[in-house]
C-alpha cells in the first residue's frame, strides 16, 4: 500500500514535468556548448602541457529560470622544479637544481542554477574538482539588478571554497618547518595509506560590480573582488634549499588577504564598426604583492556573423615579502626572509605580456528557421595567445630563465537548440 | 586614503541616474562587440593559466573549482 502511494507520487510528478515542459515547449531552449584548449611553454629545464577539454548543457525551460551543468578536465604532462636553489649556494653546488615530471588529471564537474526577471537575476551553483592531490568543493551565488532604464547595473558576488591538499606526514623528529620534507609523489593521497595526510583551505571571495551605459556608444564597469584564503598554499611538492646541506619543503604563510580594482570601458567606433575594451586593475595582497594590468582589446565585426578581436597585455608585479632568490646568503636582494622560504616564481618580482587574436562565427537563423531543421543557433570560436614573462630576480641556481613564453590556444562550439 | 576613493565612487554613483540613454539608443551597446564578457566561457583557459602564471586575481567573476595550479 506504502509502495502504491509513493509510485502514485513520482507517477504525479512526472506527469506533472511532463506537462510543464510540453506547456513550455515553444520557449524552451537548450543550448549545449564545448571548448578544447591547449596550454604549453617551456622555460629553462621545465616544460609543461596542458589539454582541457569541457562541455556545457543549459536549459531555459521558462523565461524566468535557466539551468546549467558541465563539466572540465585538465589533463597535465611535463616537468616543474623540485629542487629551488640560488646563485649564491650554486656557485659551491653544481646540479643543486632538480626537475620532477607531472603527470596530474583534473576533473570538475559543475551546477547552476539562474532566476531571472525583467530587471534582476539571481545565481547559485555549485562546483566539485578532484586532483590526484587536491580536492575542491566551491559554492557561488550572485545577485545582479538594471536601474536606471538598463543604463546601470549592480552585481554582487561571493563564492567560498572547501579546499583539500594532500601532503606527507613529517616525521616526528622535525619539529620545524625548516626541517619537513616535501612530498614525493601523489600516491597513497586520499587514501588511508601511511605517510599520507591533507591539508584544508578555505577561500572567501568576494565581487562587487557596477557597470554604467553613459552614452550610446560608450560603457564602464568597475569591480572591486576581495579574497580571504586560509590553509596551507605551499607547493607540497616543492623543497628550497636554506644552507649547506639544508633542504626543506617550502613554507609560505597559511593567511592570505587580497583586493583588486578593475576599471573597465568599451567605446564603439562607427567608423571601423568596430569597438575598443580598455581594462585597468589593480592588485594588493597582505604579502606585500602589488601588481598592475592594463589590457587592450579591439573587436571588429566583418559582415552580420563574423568577429575578430585583437588583444594585447601588459602586466607588472613585485614580489611577496618572503621572497628571495637564495636564502643561503648573498648580497640583497637575496639571502634569508625570516620564517618563510618559497621557490614558486609567481611569487617572485617579474613582467609579462600577453599578444592575442579571436575570431568568431555566429550564426542566427531567421524567426521560426532552423540550420539543418534542428538548430536555432551556431557559434564556432577560435582563440590563440601568446604570453612572456620577464623575471627581475628568480633564476635557477643563478641561471636566468629564458624562452619564458606561454601558447594558449582555445577551440569552442555553442549549438541552441 | 580610503575615504576618498569612496567619496570618488560615490561621486560617480551619484551621477549614474543623470545618464540616460534611450532604448531606441542602446542598438550599439546590445552589439556583442560592447560586452566585456560576451565570450567569457571561451577565455576562461585562459584566464586561469594567467592566474596560475601570476601572483595577482580579481575582476573575472568568482566561480570556480579546483586547482589545477601546475
Amino acid at each position: 500500500m506504502q509502495l502504491g502511494s509513493r509510485s502514485a507520487v513520482v507517477v504525479g510528478l512526472v506527469a506533472a514535468c511532463l506537462a510543464v515542459t510540453g506547456g513550455a515547449r515553444a520557449q524552451s531552449v537548450v543550448e549545449v556548448d564545448t571548448s578544447h584548449t591547449v596550454f604549453y611553454e617551456a622555460p629553462t629545464k621545465t616544460h609543461m602541457f596542458v589539454y582541457s577539454p569541457s562541455a556545457d548543457v543549459q536549459a531555459s525551460p521558462w523565461a524566468w529560470l535557466d539551468v546549467r551543468g558541465g563539466w572540465e578536465a585538465d589533463v597535465v604532462s611535463g616537468a616543474s622544479v623540485a629542487t629551488k636553489a640560488g646563485p649564491a649556494y650554486a656557485s659551491n653546488h653544481a646540479d643543486v637544481i632538480s626537475t620532477a615530471s607531472v603527470h596530474d588529471f583534473r576533473n570538475m564537474a559543475r551546477g547552476e542554477v539562474a532566476l531571472k526577471g525583467d530587471v534582476t537575476s539571481l545565481t547559485a551553483g555549485y562546483a566539485y574538482g578532484i586532483e590526484h592531490d587536491y580536492q575542491s568543493n566551491s559554492m557561488h551565488v550572485n545577485a545582479r539588478t538594471d536601474a536606471f532604464q538598463h543604463n546601470t547595473t549592480f552585481e554582487l558576488s561571493y563564492a567560498r571554497n572547501f579546499d583539500t591538499v594532500c601532503d606527507r606526514v613529517q616525521s616526528a623528529n622535525a619539529v620545524l618547518p625548516s626541517e619537513w620534507t616535501a612530498l614525493e609523489d601523489s600516491t597513497g593521497c586520499f587514501t588511508k595509506a601511511a605517510g599520507r595526510t591533507t591539508h584544508d583551505i578555505g577561500i572567501d571571495t568576494y565581487e562587487a560590480s557596477w557597470g554604467q551605459a553613459w552614452s550610446p556608444v560608450v560603457e564602464t564597469q568597475l569591480t572591486y573582488t576581495a579574497q580571504l584564503v586560509d590553509g596551507f598554499q605551499s607547493d607540497p611538492y616543492r623543497s628550497v634549499i636554506l644552507g649547506e646541506g639544508i633542504k626543506a619543503q617550502e613554507h609560505i604563510p597559511n593567511e592570505r588577504a587580497r583586493e583588486a580594482v578593475t576599471a573597465r570601458i568599451a567605446w564603439y567606433l562607427r567608423s571601423i564598426k568596430g569597438a575598443v575594451r580598455l581594462s585597468l586593475r589593480g592588485y594588493h595582497d597582505t604579502w606585500a604583492i602589488d601588481s598592475g594590468t592594463a589590457e587592450l582589446e579591439l573587436e571588429k565585426s566583418l559582415g552580420e556573423s563574423f568577429r575578430v578581436m585583437l588583444r594585447g597585455r601588459l602586466y607588472k608585479q613585485s614580489g611577496a615579502v618572503f621572497w628571495s632568490d637564495d636564502y643561503t646568503g648573498g648580497l640583497p636582494p637575496l639571502g634569508s626572509r625570516g620564517q618563510y622560504f618559497t621557490g614558486d616564481r609567481e611569487l617572485s618580482p617579474f613582467w609579462s605580456w600577453l599578444a592575442g587574436v579571436r575570431a568568431v562565427w555566429t550564426i542566427n537563423p531567421a524567426a521560426h528557421q532552423r540550420l539543418l531543421g534542428f538548430i536555432e543557433s551556431f557559434k564556432l570560436a577560435g582563440s590563440a595567445n601568446m604570453e612572456g614573462f620577464s623575471y627581475d630576480q628568480y633564476t635557477l641556481g643563478g641561471t636566468p630563465v629564458s624562452n619564458a613564453i606561454a601558447y594558449v590556444a582555445t577551440v569552442s562550439l555553442a549549438l541552441g537548440f | 586614503m580610503r575615504l576618498p576613493v569612496f567619496l570618488f565612487a560615490l561621486s560617480l554613483l551619484s551621477l549614474s541616474g543623470c545618464a540616460t540613454v534611450a532604448p531606441q539608443q542602446r542598438a550599439i551597446l546590445a552589439d556583442p562587440t560592447m560586452q566585456f564578457d560576451a565570450e567569457a566561457k571561451h577565455d576562461a583557459a585562459l584566464r586561469h593559466a594567467l592566474e596560475n602564471r601570476e601572483g595577482s586575481m580579481g575582476g573575472t567573476g568568482v566561480s570556480g573549482g579546483g586547482c589545477g595550479c601546475n
